[in-house]
Protein backbone atom coordinates (compact mmCIF):
# COMPACT_ATOMS: atom_id res chain seq x y z
CA UNK A 1 0.00 0.00 0.00
CA UNK A 2 2.83 2.35 0.90
CA UNK A 3 4.36 1.77 -2.53
CA UNK A 4 1.19 3.06 -4.22
CA UNK A 5 1.20 6.12 -1.99
CA UNK A 6 4.85 6.86 -2.74
CA UNK A 7 4.24 6.34 -6.44
CA UNK A 8 1.25 8.67 -6.35
CA UNK A 9 3.10 11.37 -4.41
CA UNK A 10 6.08 11.07 -6.73
CA UNK A 11 3.84 11.45 -9.74
CA UNK A 12 2.16 14.54 -8.27
CA UNK A 13 5.55 16.10 -7.56
CA UNK A 14 6.60 15.41 -11.16
CA UNK A 15 3.32 16.88 -12.38
CA UNK A 16 3.95 20.15 -10.57
CA UNK A 17 7.52 20.29 -11.89
CA UNK A 18 6.31 19.57 -15.41
CA UNK A 19 3.58 22.22 -15.38
CA UNK A 20 5.68 24.97 -13.87
CA UNK A 21 9.23 24.30 -15.09
CA UNK A 22 9.82 21.63 -17.69
CA UNK A 23 7.02 22.70 -20.04
CA UNK A 24 8.89 25.97 -20.47
CA UNK A 25 12.29 24.43 -21.11
CA UNK A 26 12.20 24.06 -24.84
CA UNK A 27 14.49 23.08 -27.65
CA UNK A 28 12.89 24.60 -30.74
CA UNK A 29 9.24 23.76 -29.96
CA UNK A 30 9.86 20.48 -28.15
CA UNK A 31 9.89 19.93 -24.42
CA UNK A 32 10.56 17.05 -22.08
CA UNK A 33 7.74 14.93 -20.65
CA UNK A 34 8.70 14.29 -17.05
CA UNK A 35 5.44 12.46 -16.35
CA UNK A 36 6.07 9.90 -19.07
CA UNK A 37 9.61 9.39 -17.77
CA UNK A 38 8.31 8.88 -14.25
CA UNK A 39 5.73 6.35 -15.42
CA UNK A 40 8.42 4.46 -17.36
CA UNK A 41 10.85 4.44 -14.44
CA UNK A 42 8.14 3.42 -11.98
CA UNK A 43 6.92 0.59 -14.21
CA UNK A 44 10.49 -0.67 -14.51
CA UNK A 45 10.89 -0.72 -10.73
CA UNK A 46 7.45 -1.74 -9.51
CA UNK A 47 6.68 -5.47 -9.80
CA UNK A 48 3.46 -5.36 -7.80
CA UNK A 49 0.36 -7.16 -9.01
CA UNK A 50 -1.84 -4.09 -9.21
CA UNK A 51 0.60 -1.76 -10.93
CA UNK A 52 -1.88 -1.40 -13.78
CA UNK A 53 -4.24 0.31 -11.34
CA UNK A 54 -1.61 2.90 -10.51
CA UNK A 55 -0.93 3.37 -14.22
CA UNK A 56 -4.65 3.94 -14.70
CA UNK A 57 -4.60 6.62 -11.99
CA UNK A 58 -1.57 8.27 -13.61
CA UNK A 59 -3.34 8.33 -16.97
CA UNK A 60 -6.48 9.74 -15.33
CA UNK A 61 -4.56 12.58 -13.71
CA UNK A 62 -2.78 13.45 -16.96
CA UNK A 63 -6.09 13.40 -18.83
CA UNK A 64 -7.61 15.71 -16.23
CA UNK A 65 -4.79 18.26 -16.40
CA UNK A 66 -3.84 18.10 -20.06
CA UNK A 67 -5.86 19.05 -23.10
CA UNK A 68 -4.88 15.78 -24.75
CA UNK A 69 -7.77 13.44 -25.59
CA UNK A 70 -8.25 10.88 -22.81
CA UNK A 71 -7.23 7.95 -24.96
CA UNK A 72 -3.74 9.27 -25.67
CA UNK A 73 -2.32 9.11 -22.12
CA UNK A 74 -4.30 5.96 -21.47
CA UNK A 75 -2.92 4.15 -24.52
CA UNK A 76 0.63 5.45 -24.04
CA UNK A 77 0.85 4.68 -20.32
CA UNK A 78 -0.55 1.19 -20.73
CA UNK A 79 1.78 0.68 -23.64
CA UNK A 80 4.63 1.69 -21.34
CA UNK A 81 3.32 -0.71 -18.70
CA UNK A 82 3.30 -3.65 -21.08
CA UNK A 83 6.59 -2.72 -22.74
CA UNK A 84 8.36 -2.28 -19.41
CA UNK A 85 7.29 -5.79 -18.38
CA UNK A 86 8.71 -7.19 -21.58
CA UNK A 87 11.90 -5.15 -21.38
CA UNK A 88 12.39 -6.08 -17.75
CA UNK A 89 12.10 -9.74 -18.59
CA UNK A 90 14.68 -9.47 -21.37
CA UNK A 91 17.30 -6.96 -20.28
CA UNK A 92 16.91 -6.98 -16.53
CA UNK A 93 20.69 -6.92 -16.01
CA UNK A 94 20.97 -3.36 -17.33
CA UNK A 95 18.05 -1.34 -15.98
CA UNK A 96 19.35 1.94 -17.34
CA UNK A 97 19.47 0.49 -20.83
CA UNK A 98 15.90 -0.69 -20.33
CA UNK A 99 14.91 2.82 -19.27
CA UNK A 100 16.50 4.35 -22.35
CA UNK A 101 14.92 1.80 -24.69
CA UNK A 102 11.43 2.29 -23.25
CA UNK A 103 11.89 6.07 -23.22
CA UNK A 104 12.84 6.05 -26.89
CA UNK A 105 9.92 3.89 -27.94
CA UNK A 106 7.38 5.57 -25.65
CA UNK A 107 8.37 9.11 -26.68
CA UNK A 108 7.96 8.28 -30.35
CA UNK A 109 4.75 6.40 -29.63
CA UNK A 110 3.31 9.28 -27.66
CA UNK A 111 4.19 11.73 -30.44
CA UNK A 112 2.53 9.48 -33.01
CA UNK A 113 -0.60 9.10 -30.87
CA UNK A 114 -0.81 12.85 -30.22
CA UNK A 115 -0.38 13.76 -33.87
CA UNK A 116 -2.98 11.17 -34.83
CA UNK A 117 -5.39 12.59 -32.25
CA UNK A 118 -4.87 16.12 -33.59
CA UNK A 119 -5.25 14.88 -37.15
CA UNK A 120 -8.56 13.22 -36.23
CA UNK A 121 -9.82 16.64 -35.15
CA UNK A 122 -9.45 17.83 -38.75
CA UNK A 123 -6.39 19.94 -38.12
CA UNK A 124 -3.85 20.30 -40.90
CA UNK A 125 -0.47 19.18 -39.70
CA UNK A 126 2.86 19.81 -41.34
CA UNK A 127 4.40 16.48 -40.42
CA UNK A 128 7.96 17.38 -41.39
CA UNK A 129 7.75 20.55 -39.32
CA UNK A 130 6.26 18.67 -36.37
CA UNK A 131 8.96 16.01 -36.59
CA UNK A 132 11.85 18.45 -36.86
CA UNK A 133 10.67 21.06 -34.39
CA UNK A 134 8.81 19.03 -31.76
CA UNK A 135 9.25 15.27 -31.96
CA UNK A 136 13.03 15.04 -32.27
CA UNK A 137 13.86 17.81 -29.75
CA UNK A 138 11.37 16.28 -27.28
CA UNK A 139 12.94 12.87 -27.82
CA UNK A 140 16.39 14.31 -27.15
CA UNK A 141 15.25 15.99 -23.94
CA UNK A 142 13.47 12.85 -22.78
CA UNK A 143 16.56 10.74 -23.39
CA UNK A 144 18.69 13.23 -21.48
CA UNK A 145 16.32 13.38 -18.55
CA UNK A 146 15.72 9.63 -18.49
CA UNK A 147 18.94 9.02 -16.54
CA UNK A 148 18.29 11.41 -13.62
CA UNK A 149 14.63 10.39 -13.44
CA UNK A 150 15.65 6.74 -13.35
CA UNK A 151 18.09 7.47 -10.52
CA UNK A 152 15.45 9.42 -8.60
CA UNK A 153 12.82 6.71 -8.96
CA UNK A 154 15.37 4.11 -7.94
CA UNK A 155 15.90 6.02 -4.69
CA UNK A 156 12.15 6.29 -4.20
CA UNK A 157 11.79 2.60 -4.88
CA UNK A 158 14.09 1.79 -1.96
CA UNK A 159 11.47 3.32 0.33
CA UNK A 160 8.53 1.90 -1.59
CA UNK A 161 9.86 -1.65 -1.84
CA UNK A 162 12.14 -2.17 1.13
CA UNK A 163 12.64 -5.87 0.37
CA UNK A 164 14.68 -5.07 -2.70
CA UNK A 165 14.68 -3.22 -5.93
CA UNK A 166 14.90 -5.40 -8.96
CA UNK A 167 15.65 -2.87 -11.66
CA UNK B 1 70.21 94.42 58.17
CA UNK B 2 71.73 91.83 55.81
CA UNK B 3 72.85 89.72 58.72
CA UNK B 4 69.27 89.72 59.92
CA UNK B 5 68.02 88.49 56.55
CA UNK B 6 70.70 85.81 56.15
CA UNK B 7 69.42 83.58 58.78
CA UNK B 8 70.23 79.87 58.29
CA UNK B 9 66.65 79.18 57.30
CA UNK B 10 66.47 81.85 54.64
CA UNK B 11 69.91 80.89 53.35
CA UNK B 12 68.77 77.30 52.92
CA UNK B 13 65.64 78.38 51.02
CA UNK B 14 67.69 80.66 48.83
CA UNK B 15 70.07 77.85 47.95
CA UNK B 16 67.22 75.51 47.17
CA UNK B 17 65.61 78.11 44.87
CA UNK B 18 68.90 78.75 43.13
CA UNK B 19 69.48 75.01 42.63
CA UNK B 20 65.96 74.47 41.25
CA UNK B 21 66.26 77.47 38.93
CA UNK B 22 69.66 76.23 37.83
CA UNK B 23 68.42 72.73 37.14
CA UNK B 24 65.44 74.13 35.20
CA UNK B 25 67.76 76.36 33.23
CA UNK B 26 70.10 73.49 32.43
CA UNK B 27 67.15 71.23 31.55
CA UNK B 28 65.49 73.75 29.27
CA UNK B 29 68.76 74.52 27.60
CA UNK B 30 69.32 70.78 26.88
CA UNK B 31 72.41 70.22 28.95
CA UNK B 32 70.72 67.58 31.12
CA UNK B 33 69.30 65.46 28.28
CA UNK B 34 72.09 62.84 28.17
CA UNK B 35 71.82 62.49 31.90
CA UNK B 36 68.03 61.97 31.71
CA UNK B 37 68.38 59.52 28.88
CA UNK B 38 70.97 57.54 30.66
CA UNK B 39 68.93 57.42 33.83
CA UNK B 40 65.49 56.74 32.21
CA UNK B 41 66.43 54.18 29.54
CA UNK B 42 66.62 51.23 31.93
CA UNK B 43 63.12 51.99 33.13
CA UNK B 44 61.82 52.27 29.56
CA UNK B 45 63.45 49.00 28.59
CA UNK B 46 61.99 47.31 31.61
CA UNK B 47 58.58 48.80 30.90
CA UNK B 48 58.69 47.66 27.27
CA UNK B 49 59.72 44.15 28.25
CA UNK B 50 56.92 43.98 30.79
CA UNK B 51 54.31 45.40 28.39
CA UNK B 52 55.28 42.96 25.65
CA UNK B 53 55.11 40.01 27.98
CA UNK B 54 51.75 41.20 29.26
CA UNK B 55 50.36 41.61 25.73
CA UNK B 56 51.60 38.16 24.78
CA UNK B 57 50.08 36.75 27.90
CA UNK B 58 46.81 38.57 27.26
CA UNK B 59 46.67 37.45 23.62
CA UNK B 60 47.33 33.89 24.62
CA UNK B 61 44.26 33.81 26.82
CA UNK B 62 41.94 36.22 25.01
CA UNK B 63 42.54 35.60 21.30
CA UNK B 64 40.72 32.26 20.98
CA UNK B 65 37.67 33.76 22.59
CA UNK B 66 37.81 36.79 20.30
CA UNK B 67 38.17 34.57 17.23
CA UNK B 68 35.16 32.57 18.22
CA UNK B 69 33.21 35.76 18.79
CA UNK B 70 34.34 37.16 15.45
CA UNK B 71 33.45 33.96 13.68
CA UNK B 72 30.01 33.98 15.25
CA UNK B 73 29.52 37.63 14.32
CA UNK B 74 30.76 36.90 10.80
CA UNK B 75 28.34 34.01 10.44
CA UNK B 76 25.48 36.16 11.76
CA UNK B 77 26.37 38.95 9.35
CA UNK B 78 26.63 36.53 6.44
CA UNK B 79 23.24 35.16 7.36
CA UNK B 80 21.88 38.68 7.50
CA UNK B 81 23.38 39.51 4.10
CA UNK B 82 21.86 36.35 2.60
CA UNK B 83 18.49 37.21 4.11
CA UNK B 84 18.65 40.75 2.77
CA UNK B 85 19.66 39.48 -0.66
CA UNK B 86 16.73 37.09 -0.71
CA UNK B 87 14.48 39.95 0.36
CA UNK B 88 15.85 42.04 -2.50
CA UNK B 89 15.12 39.23 -4.97
CA UNK B 90 11.60 38.82 -3.55
CA UNK B 91 11.00 42.56 -3.74
CA UNK B 92 12.29 42.70 -7.30
CA UNK B 93 9.92 39.87 -8.22
CA UNK B 94 7.07 41.72 -6.52
CA UNK B 95 8.04 44.85 -8.39
CA UNK B 96 8.03 43.01 -11.71
CA UNK B 97 4.65 41.48 -10.86
CA UNK B 98 3.33 44.89 -9.83
CA UNK B 99 4.53 46.39 -13.11
CA UNK B 100 2.63 43.71 -15.02
CA UNK B 101 -0.50 44.26 -12.94
CA UNK B 102 -0.25 48.04 -13.32
CA UNK B 103 0.04 47.61 -17.07
CA UNK B 104 -2.97 45.32 -17.08
CA UNK B 105 -4.83 47.84 -14.95
CA UNK B 106 -3.98 50.60 -17.42
CA UNK B 107 -5.27 48.40 -20.24
CA UNK B 108 -8.49 47.72 -18.32
CA UNK B 109 -8.97 51.42 -17.68
CA UNK B 110 -8.35 52.30 -21.31
CA UNK B 111 -10.89 49.67 -22.44
CA UNK B 112 -13.79 50.31 -20.07
CA UNK B 113 -16.35 48.56 -22.27
CA UNK B 114 -15.32 45.22 -20.78
CA UNK B 115 -15.10 43.87 -17.27
CA UNK B 116 -11.85 42.14 -16.47
CA UNK B 117 -10.56 39.67 -13.95
CA UNK B 118 -6.80 39.45 -13.51
CA UNK B 119 -5.28 35.98 -13.15
CA UNK B 120 -1.80 34.58 -12.76
CA UNK B 121 -0.41 31.91 -15.05
CA UNK B 122 0.46 28.89 -12.89
CA UNK B 123 1.20 26.22 -15.48
CA UNK B 124 1.62 25.23 -19.07
CA UNK B 125 0.39 22.33 -21.14
CA UNK B 126 2.22 19.03 -20.72
CA UNK B 127 2.25 18.11 -24.40
CA UNK B 128 4.48 20.26 -26.64
CA UNK B 129 2.01 19.72 -29.50
CA UNK B 130 -0.72 21.68 -27.74
CA UNK B 131 -0.67 25.33 -26.68
CA UNK B 132 -2.51 25.84 -23.42
CA UNK B 133 -1.85 27.62 -20.14
CA UNK B 134 -3.39 27.19 -16.70
CA UNK B 135 -4.46 30.19 -14.58
CA UNK B 136 -5.25 30.47 -10.89
CA UNK B 137 -8.89 31.60 -11.25
CA UNK B 138 -11.86 29.31 -11.84
CA UNK B 139 -15.59 28.99 -11.60
CA UNK B 140 -15.55 30.23 -7.99
CA UNK B 141 -14.31 33.56 -9.34
CA UNK B 142 -17.13 33.79 -11.87
CA UNK B 143 -15.28 32.42 -14.88
CA UNK B 144 -17.16 30.45 -17.50
CA UNK B 145 -16.26 28.30 -20.46
CA UNK B 146 -15.36 30.27 -23.59
CA UNK B 147 -14.56 33.59 -21.93
CA UNK B 148 -11.90 35.53 -23.91
CA UNK B 149 -8.51 36.11 -22.35
CA UNK B 150 -6.28 39.09 -23.17
CA UNK B 151 -3.22 40.95 -21.96
CA UNK B 152 -2.33 44.60 -22.30
CA UNK B 153 -0.71 43.66 -25.63
CA UNK B 154 -3.55 41.78 -27.23
CA UNK B 155 -5.51 38.57 -27.58
CA UNK B 156 -4.31 35.48 -25.71
CA UNK B 157 -7.07 32.91 -26.17
CA UNK B 158 -10.18 31.65 -24.44
CA UNK B 159 -11.15 29.46 -21.54
CA UNK B 160 -11.26 25.85 -22.63
CA UNK B 161 -11.92 24.06 -19.34
CA UNK B 162 -12.21 25.08 -15.74
CA UNK B 163 -12.60 23.81 -12.19
CA UNK B 164 -13.44 25.72 -9.04
CA UNK B 165 -10.06 27.42 -8.58
CA UNK B 166 -8.24 27.05 -11.89
CA UNK B 167 -8.89 27.26 -15.60
CA UNK B 168 -7.21 26.03 -18.76
CA UNK B 169 -6.80 28.58 -21.54
CA UNK B 170 -6.52 27.59 -25.18
CA UNK B 171 -4.02 29.98 -26.77
CA UNK B 172 -4.62 31.36 -30.23
CA UNK B 173 -1.43 29.54 -31.26
CA UNK B 174 -2.99 26.13 -30.59
CA UNK B 175 -3.59 23.90 -33.61
CA UNK B 176 -7.31 23.76 -32.87
CA UNK B 177 -7.70 27.52 -32.50
CA UNK B 178 -9.42 29.58 -35.17
CA UNK B 179 -9.93 33.33 -34.74
CA UNK B 180 -11.93 35.57 -37.05
CA UNK B 181 -9.77 38.60 -37.76
CA UNK B 182 -9.79 41.67 -39.93
CA UNK B 183 -6.96 43.57 -41.52
CA UNK B 184 -6.99 47.05 -40.06
CA UNK B 185 -5.64 48.70 -43.22
CA UNK B 186 -7.73 46.92 -45.83
CA UNK B 187 -10.81 46.22 -43.72
CA UNK B 188 -10.80 42.68 -45.06
CA UNK B 189 -11.62 39.69 -42.94
CA UNK B 190 -9.77 36.41 -42.65
CA UNK B 191 -9.12 33.45 -40.42
CA UNK B 192 -6.22 33.11 -38.05
CA UNK B 193 -5.16 29.52 -37.43
CA UNK B 194 -2.71 28.09 -34.95
CA UNK B 195 -0.43 25.14 -35.49
CA UNK B 196 1.22 22.32 -33.57
CA UNK B 197 4.48 24.25 -33.51
CA UNK B 198 2.84 27.33 -31.99
CA UNK B 199 3.00 29.54 -35.06
CA UNK B 200 -0.06 31.34 -36.38
CA UNK B 201 -1.06 31.95 -39.96
CA UNK B 202 -3.62 34.02 -41.78
CA UNK B 203 -5.97 32.31 -44.17
CA UNK B 204 -9.07 33.02 -46.26
CA UNK B 205 -7.94 36.46 -47.42
CA UNK B 206 -9.39 37.01 -50.92
CA UNK B 207 -6.92 37.13 -53.79
CA UNK B 208 -6.54 40.68 -54.99
CA UNK B 209 -6.63 42.18 -51.55
CA UNK B 210 -3.57 44.34 -51.07
CA UNK B 211 -1.87 43.22 -47.91
CA UNK B 212 1.31 44.89 -46.71
CA UNK B 213 3.96 43.41 -44.46
CA UNK B 214 3.39 44.79 -40.96
CA UNK B 215 -0.36 45.28 -41.38
CA UNK B 216 -2.16 44.98 -38.08
CA UNK B 217 -4.70 42.23 -37.43
CA UNK B 218 -7.58 42.66 -35.01
CA UNK B 219 -10.45 40.44 -33.99
CA UNK B 220 -13.51 40.98 -36.15
CA UNK B 221 -16.09 39.68 -33.70
CA UNK B 222 -17.54 37.29 -36.24
CA UNK B 223 -18.50 33.90 -34.90
CA UNK B 224 -19.23 35.29 -31.47
CA UNK B 225 -16.12 33.74 -29.92
CA UNK B 226 -14.13 36.91 -29.30
CA UNK B 227 -15.13 40.55 -28.91
CA UNK B 228 -14.16 42.80 -31.85
CA UNK B 229 -11.18 45.14 -32.10
CA UNK B 230 -8.65 43.31 -29.97
CA UNK B 231 -5.09 43.34 -31.31
CA UNK B 232 -3.88 39.96 -32.48
CA UNK B 233 -0.72 40.38 -34.51
CA UNK B 234 1.06 41.73 -37.54
CA UNK B 235 1.57 40.28 -41.00
CA UNK B 236 5.04 38.81 -41.49
CA UNK B 237 4.76 37.32 -44.96
CA UNK B 238 2.03 36.75 -47.52
CA UNK B 239 1.74 34.10 -50.21
CA UNK B 240 -0.55 34.15 -53.18
CA UNK B 241 -0.51 31.13 -55.46
CA UNK B 242 -2.01 30.89 -58.88
CA UNK B 243 -5.45 29.38 -59.35
CA UNK B 244 -6.39 29.70 -55.70
CA UNK B 245 -9.14 31.82 -54.23
CA UNK B 246 -7.43 32.94 -51.08
CA UNK B 247 -4.10 34.27 -49.92
CA UNK B 248 -2.29 32.91 -46.91
CA UNK B 249 0.37 34.43 -44.73
CA UNK B 250 2.32 34.08 -41.53
CA UNK B 251 1.56 36.31 -38.58
CA UNK B 252 3.67 37.58 -35.70
CA UNK B 253 1.48 37.61 -32.58
CA UNK B 254 1.62 40.76 -30.45
CA UNK B 255 1.61 38.70 -27.27
CA UNK B 256 4.82 36.98 -26.20
CA UNK B 257 3.33 33.64 -25.22
CA UNK B 258 6.61 32.27 -23.89
CA UNK B 259 6.74 34.83 -21.08
CA UNK B 260 3.10 35.10 -20.10
CA UNK B 261 2.80 35.57 -16.34
CA UNK B 262 -0.51 37.37 -15.87
CA UNK B 263 -3.62 37.72 -18.01
CA UNK B 264 -7.03 39.40 -17.98
CA UNK B 265 -10.22 37.43 -18.48
CA UNK B 266 -13.08 39.37 -20.06
CA UNK B 267 -15.97 38.38 -17.84
CA UNK B 268 -18.86 40.29 -19.42
CA UNK B 269 -18.61 38.85 -22.92
CA UNK B 270 -21.19 36.22 -23.77
CA UNK B 271 -19.85 33.80 -26.31
CA UNK B 272 -22.16 32.43 -28.94
CA UNK B 273 -22.01 28.71 -29.60
CA UNK B 274 -22.57 28.28 -33.31
CA UNK B 275 -21.40 24.67 -33.45
CA UNK B 276 -24.99 23.34 -33.89
CA UNK B 277 -25.23 25.45 -37.05
CA UNK B 278 -22.07 24.01 -38.56
CA UNK B 279 -22.89 21.03 -40.80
Amino acid sequence: MISYLIGFMGYMAMLMLQLSVFSQWKILAGSADLLLLFVIAWCLHDRSKYLWLLVLVFAGITTFISALPFYVPLAVYFGVYLLSRQIHARIWQTPLLGMLVVTFIASLGQSAFTLAAIFVQRVDINLADALNRITLPSLLLNMLLAIPVHALVRELAYYAFPKGVEA
Amino acid sequence: MISKLLTPKNLRNLIIILVVVGVLFLSLSGYLTPLFSFSISPFISAQSWLAQRYLAFSDFFNSPRDMATLRAENAALNERVAMLQSEIVALQENLAQSDILYTLLDFARSNPEHEYLAATVIGREISPYLQYIIIDKGSNDGLRHGMPVVTQQGLVGRIDALISDAARIQLITDANSVVNVKLQSAQVEGLLRGSVTGEISLDMVPVGTKVEIGDVLMTSGLGGTYPPNIFVGQILTMQSKENVLFQTGSVQPVVDFSSLSAVLVITNFDTVDISPLIP
